[in-house]
């Protein structure tokens, strides 16, 4: 059970078309998930840079060009203040795309290519799986 | 440290704070009993075995990220320091984000009991010596965050009683240890869960009681909120610039710098936070539990927000830091003036119950690491059974517990948010760059990992050690000698990127051959197609 990492990555990969591990690798050169793998990459690293490096600038601005952050907008309402704000609309902006982006690119194509692994669900470890609908004293709400 | 002769709350609200307590401990010590596994199995114990709804994960997700130190240090930071405050908060928040977009899904894709389990799929020759690191650098981690939250404990008592004396802060330790230990060791993952969805429903039904009726104190005037902070803080609008705290010089300000960046790095690679992410069933539980953690930590930020600025504007800055010169006392403060006893009893029962679920969670990920990791596989080399496995973990959360109230009771006179800080900047640092670069670095190597791994934690504590935290200032540990030779309080600036270049160093000087499990690694971190 715990024979961690499985022990196929023990074996050289043999042409059999049985072992799960052979096809794995051939999956790897598939076209579509290559572009599966750059989808998710080239967005996660693009909105990671943008909101945490953002804010990364944003502390950076307020310390070393205060003079520009507390410029007043309306009342007691700074720059600063006004930016700070921002970066919660920002996060919340930036988790709605998230959200979408996985839906409509992510999500299809990876059930795809499961299937194509012959592995109709993305369950988790096989073993557990048939025990859960009898757990009756800690049901999810 | 904190010298109190007026202490913040009444007799009543005292004796109203210990019922609320008492009352809470004792309905989740029985509901952790009652949904305690039963059966020897290791995922129901590690991972309450996955079937947890979305809500309920986000909210456990929530309960297990705010510790008290935001919920008190925070929110004092911002009365006494206005907009350097609010600056923290604002990345306690942004941190998520590093989370959603990077780590989450990936890791739950090839994720199974513990982190260990991650890099061990995707380095499998030499997994058994970098199971080692990652255990040490977890124990590390969430040892250092556990003393944090049990010292905490004493800091609150404080606000209560005084100075509390040698028993009282001992039996506070204990206590609170021991009723620790009891969850995470009787009651698993399903136990933690339970108090951590408790402690988050009172957190974020508190703060917005709270911030309503200190917003309607100023009849949803945010303007008149924040001219009445800065009249009150006695520096005027120089309160909502930025500079009051950190602003002295160039070595303060890089001090924040380096503060910010491990906050919203390090949340990441926190243990418990990486546990969490693990315990729901399929993806979209996952992004649906974590958007909702979001949120609710969002909401909880900015509600402190509206507490700090309160807190200045009705109690005024100099008598929140009369009481306590790091501003702890704020809340409470605020609460007791604003809702008298009650709402002092309310607050100051959140922050007890808040301490309580981040240290059980804490201690449950040490020992599932110590657990899973260090005997399962490193000394029993995966021969170990389940109900063995279990045991070892039962035991493991006690023994985690016992070194932490050991600590705690030392007479270190340190403060919560340095230690707390410090586990940031060491997880930032040592788990980060290889839990990054394991899942989208195709070079990464096992050497690679051992050296970052190593590399981060002995760099981000040996900086500390030479800093102003430890020695040269008075409020260091040790005030009379100077062997402080590293100017910031937070390793992190530096640290941070040690730890990325020592994992590329490793990886480029001692590559490997490992592409088979590396494909197979990174389609289950996409595809998610997982075997058993």
């Amino acid at each position: 059970m715990y024979g961690y990492p499985p022990q196929q990555t023990n074996r050289p990969p043999s042409p059999a078309p049985t072992a799960d591990s052979t096809r794995y690798p051939s999956l790897y050169e598939h076209p579509e998930f290559q572009s599966l793998r750059r989808s998710f990459r080239t967005f996660g690293a693009i909105a990671a840079t943008l909101v945490v490096g953002g804010f990364l600038l944003y502390v950076l601005l307020s310390s070393f060009a205060s003079r520009v952050m507390n410029r007043p907008l309306a009342g007691h309402l700074t720059l600063g203040l006004a930016l700070g704000l921002a970066q919660f609309a920002v996060v919340a902006f930036a988790v709605w795309r998230y959200t979408v982006h996985m839906r409509r690119r992510i999500d299809p194509a990876a059930r795809r290519l499961r299937a194509e692994l012959g592995r109709p669900e993305p369950g988790r470890a096989g073993r557990e799986r048939p025990r859960v609908p009898q757990e009756g004293r800690f049901r999810a709400w | 440290m904190v010298t109190v002769s007026a202490s913040v709350a009444n007799r009543l609200s005292l004796q109203l704070t210990f019922v609320l307590f008492l009352s809470v401990v004792v309905v989740t010590l029985f509901t952790a009993l009652l949904t305690a596994p039963q059966r020897d199995e290791i995922s129901e114990f590690y991972l309450g075995n996955r079937n947890m709804s979305a809500l309920r994960n986000g909210l456990a997700m929530c309960g297990d990220y705010v510790s008290a130190a935001t919920l008190l240090g925070s929110t004092g930071l911002v009365a006494l320091t206005g907009y350097d405050g609010l600056l923290y908060l604002g990345g306690t928040t942004v941190a998520w984000m590093t989370v959603l977009l990077v780590i989450a899904e990936p890791l739950h894709n090839s994720g199974r009991f513990t982190l260990g389990d991650t890099l061990a799929l995707r380095l499998p020759r030499l997994h058994r010596p970098v199971r080692l690191a990652l255990a040490i650098c977890t124990l590390t981690v969430t040892t250092l965050y556990l003393v944090a939250q049990l010292i905490g404990s004493v800091a609150l008592l404080t606000q209560f009683i005084g100075e509390p004396s040698q028993i009282t802060r001992t039996l506070c330790v204990v206590v609170i240890g021991t009723i620790v230990v009891v969850y995470a060791a009787l009651g698993g993952m399903p136990g933690a869960t339970f108090i951590q969805v408790v402690k988050a429903v009172m957190l974020v039904a508190g703060v917005a009681i709270t911030a309503v009726v200190v917003l309607t104190h100023f009849r949803w005037n945010v303007n008149a909120l924040l001219s009445a902070a800065a009249h009150n803080s006695g520096v005027g609008p120089r309160f909502l610039e930025s500079g009051l705290r950190y602003g002295g010089g160039i070595t303060s300000k890089l001090d924040f710098f380096s503060l910010e960046l491990a906050i919203v790095l390090g949340l990441a690679a926190l243990p418990h936070v990486v546990m969490r992410l693990l315990a729901p069933r399929t993806n979209g539980v996952l992004r649906t539990s974590v958007v909702w953690a979001m949120g609710l930590v969002g909401f909880v930020c900015l509600a402190a927000g509206i507490l700090g600025l309160g807190a200045t504007a009705i109690v005024g800055r100099e008598a929140i830091a009369r009481i306590d010169p790091r501003g702890d006392a704020a809340v409470l403060l605020l609460a007791q003036s604003i809702g008298g006893g009650v709402l002092t009893a309310l607050i100051s029962c959140l922050a007890f119950v808040t301490l309580l679920a981040v240290a059980a969670g804490l201690t449950l990920a040490a020992a599932s690491s110590l657990a899973h990791d260090l005997y399962g596989e490193v000394v029993r080399k995966g021969r170990a059974t389940q109900a063995e496995e279990l045991g070892v973990a039962r035991m493991a959360a006690a023994v985690i517990g016992l070194l932490g109230m050991l600590l705690a009771l030392l007479p270190w006179e340190t403060s919560t948010a340095s230690l707390a800080f410090l586990a940031f900047a060491i997880a930032a640092s040592a788990i980060l760059p290889a839990l990054v670069y394991s899942l989208f670095w195709r070079r990464f190597s096992a050497h690679g990992a051992l050296l970052s791994l190593y590399g981060g934690l002995i760099c981000s504590i040996l900086l500390v050690v030479f800093s102003p935290v430890v020695s040269s200032t008075p409020t260091s540990i040790y005030p009379h000698v100077d062997f402080a030779w590293f100017p910031l309080q937070n390793p992190g600036i530096v640290s941070i990127p040690a730890g990325f270049l020592l994992g590329w160093l490793g990886s480029v000087l001692r590559p490997h051959q490992e592409t088979v499990a590396q494909k197979e690694f990174e389609i289950r971190a996409l595809v998610g197609a997982v075997r058993g």
